[in-house]
């Protein structure tokens, strides 16, 4: 064997050898790679019991095309932006890059009854200005490994504000605003949470998506029986919209059982027929029928759907189609 | 007095001697271009699905991701293409280069046995296609799977893909090479083998099916595809999956009776060197 083969074979069985190798560390250890969809950082500030998760990049959906259509059209803040800003001093439009909210059980761990949530944003903060700004409206301060702590002074669900590190802040009750900065410094996560983060790996890269337990959303709304005893049996669902010009959305829902599923399936198709019926007369109407696509197997329900931007432009009022 | 050496012994002379040849020489270029085509696609791919998500094919509404993916790939590309090319391009010629080279002379006036030079010949093709093929199995692997999936979850399936393949490169090589030893035109043998009659005879029930290669690949391949509605799809194809145990019995057994009867072939035939 001369030195080329001898080479040659090395170089096989090295690429051979360091493939199986890295495999088997993950398999057993469960090294996490750099490609797999593991969701965003700010995942591991969220409790392991959260039912609900949800992820928006401000950034790049306040960069769309689609807000800006919409921000042409209404070109004044929106009342909840504007009290936000006046109260923390986050610009939610320039200043916040990422935001990630969570929904956490009661401490008896109904899940039916969710009690407090936390909304993690990451961005260019002014914290000397907006800690000033928290101050200025009475808020308590306190020190809490490090971090400064400010708790809205007539909160009654001890609403507070804390910045875990620069550019990080986590807004929410004083418990789990707590609790995440605990996580910042090393406890265990929502990354823990298996079913939580299959569906978080499951979501196609969407710039807009919420996972969760469905009952723990319904409970949060606060329906009236009659409208609880009417929904479908779902249990998990997951959500992703991908936000530029137009919209992409994937909805998936996991239900009881097969016969749900089965069940909830010709619903759906029920419903986009008799919508299909209506639409003869609106053809931006039809387009977005068109659009919908229902899936799923077993008992999954999956529906995606497109609104492109020249579908929006027609399903706006007048009054939000730019440059009228 | 000089001892003549032992199969084993002429068989890894055979195999050193023969494996700088067969890698270096014009048909391992045919070889490493067929092996870089999966990883060049899966690279496409694993850049279609960074660039753009919703690229990925959807199979009742389930998309596929990478562990489902590499196994379509492991099954169509390799286990049903790759392999049996090699196999058949590789196994034909361990002794018809010689005798088209007119080296075979050499080989056979030496005080060795004939059967080992065409075991070490098929142990150099084995070694020379598996470091070939192997590697970019893995390489397909890493591009691919972290797309939706886990390495560490389908981990389990490459190793047993790597020994399917394997299997796959010794039982076709066995095969060919008696066909190379024996028959008169192997390489048109071995195509009508690998494009028409195991294609052909797969999609039909029966019992014809156990004389083809593929039949015991594919009992030990289900193991390693992901129990996914879409790859049912395609797995339905195949009616009739033999047991792994049935399976690899087989595969063992084309292999050893493969390298036998060529070997048998080698001592005994006389090769006529054209003038």
């Amino acid at each position: 064997m001369n030195r080329k083969t001898r080479y040659f074979v090395i170089a096989s069985l090295l690429v051979l050898g360091i493939g199986v190798a890295v495999g088997f560390v993950a398999y057993y250890v469960g090294v996490p790679t750099a490609f797999a969809q593991q969701g965003p950082d700010e995942l591991q500030l969220v409790p392991g019991n959260a039912v609900v998760v949800a992820y928006a990049s401000v950034h790049e959906v306040m960069a769309s095309n689609l807000r800006e259509r919409v921000r042409q059209a209404l070109p004044e803040l929106p009342n909840g932006q504007r009290e936000f800003e006046d109260a923390t001093g986050i610009n939610i439009e320039h200043d916040v890059d990422r935001v990630v909210a969570a929904l956490v059980p009661a401490d008896d761990g109904r899940v039916d009854v969710p009690r407090s949530g936390l909304l993690i944003a990451t961005g260019r903060f002014d914290q000397v200005k907006i800690e000033s700004l928290m101050r200025e409206h009475g808020a308590t301060e306190e020190t809490y490994r490090g971090r400064r702590m400010f708790a809205a002074p007539d909160s009654g669900a001890g609403l507070s504000v804390a910045f875990v590190e620069p550019g990080l802040v986590a807004v929410g009750s004083t418990t789990l605003v707590k609790s995440a900065i605990d996580r910042k410094d090393g406890a265990a996560s929502i990354r823990t949470n298996d079913d939580i983060m299959t569906l978080v790996r499951s979501l196609d890269r969407g710039n807009v998506w919420a996972v969760g337990r469905f009952d723990a959303l319904t409970a949060q709304a606060k329906l009236p029986p009659n409208v609880t005893n009417q929904l479908p049996p779902v249990t998990w669902f997951a959500v992703s919209a991908h936000i530029n010009g137009g919209l992409l959305g994937d909805i998936r829902m996991q239900t009881r059982d097969e016969t749900s599923a089965n069940q909830f399936r010709d619903v759906i198709r029920g419903i986009i027929a008799m919508a299909n019926m209506q639409a003869d007369g609106h053809p931006e109407l039809a387009t977005v029928l068109r659009s919908i696509q229902l899936n799923g197997s077993g008992t999954t329900v999956a529906v995606s759907f497109e609104l492109p931007a020249e579908t929006i432009d027609l399903l706006a009022p007048r009054r939000l189609q730019p440059g009228r | 007095m000089i001892r003549k050496p032992t199969l084993i012994a002429t068989a890894v002379r055979i195999f050193e001697l023969s494996l700088g040849q067969m890698l270096w020489s014009r048909r391992s270029v045919f070889l490493a271009l067929v092996a870089a085509v999966p990883v060049a696609l899966a690279g496409l791919i694993r850049f279609a699905a960074f660039a753009e998500p919703r690229a990925l094919p959807q199979i009742n509404g389930e998309r596929l991701d990478g562990a489902v993916l590499f196994g379509l790939m492991i099954w169509l590309l390799y286990v049903r293409f790759i392999v049996p090319v090699l196999g058949m391009f590789y196994g034909t010629s361990l002794i018809a280069d010689e005798v088209d080279d007119k080296t075979i002379t050499y080989l056979f006036v030496r005080p060795i046995p004939r059967g080992a030079v065409l075991v070490g010949k098929y142990l150099a093709y084995f070694v020379c296609t598996a470091l070939l093929i192997l590697p970019s199995v893995v390489l397909v692997y890493f591009l691919l799977v972290p797309i939706g999936s886990s390495i560490g979850r389908s981990f389990p399936s490459l190793v047993v893909d790597l020994g399917v393949l394997a299997a796959g490169i010794a039982s076709y090589g066995g095969l060919f090479a008696w066909v190379g030893a024996r028959l008169k035109r192997p390489l048109v043998i071995g195509l009508v083998f690998v494009f028409g009659w195991e294609p052909g005879v797969l999609l039909f029930p029966g019992y014809l099916k156990r004389a083809t290669i593929a039949y015991y690949l594919q009992g030990l391949v289900p193991h390693t595809m992901p129990q996914e509605s879409g790859v049912n799809i395609l797995l339905q194809v195949f009616q009739e999956i033999p047991a792994v145990p049935l399976s690899l019995a087989a595969l063992a057994g084309i292999t050893l009776a493969g390298v036998w009867l060529a070997a048998r072939a080698a001592e005994t035939r006389e090769y006529v060197l054209d003038q």
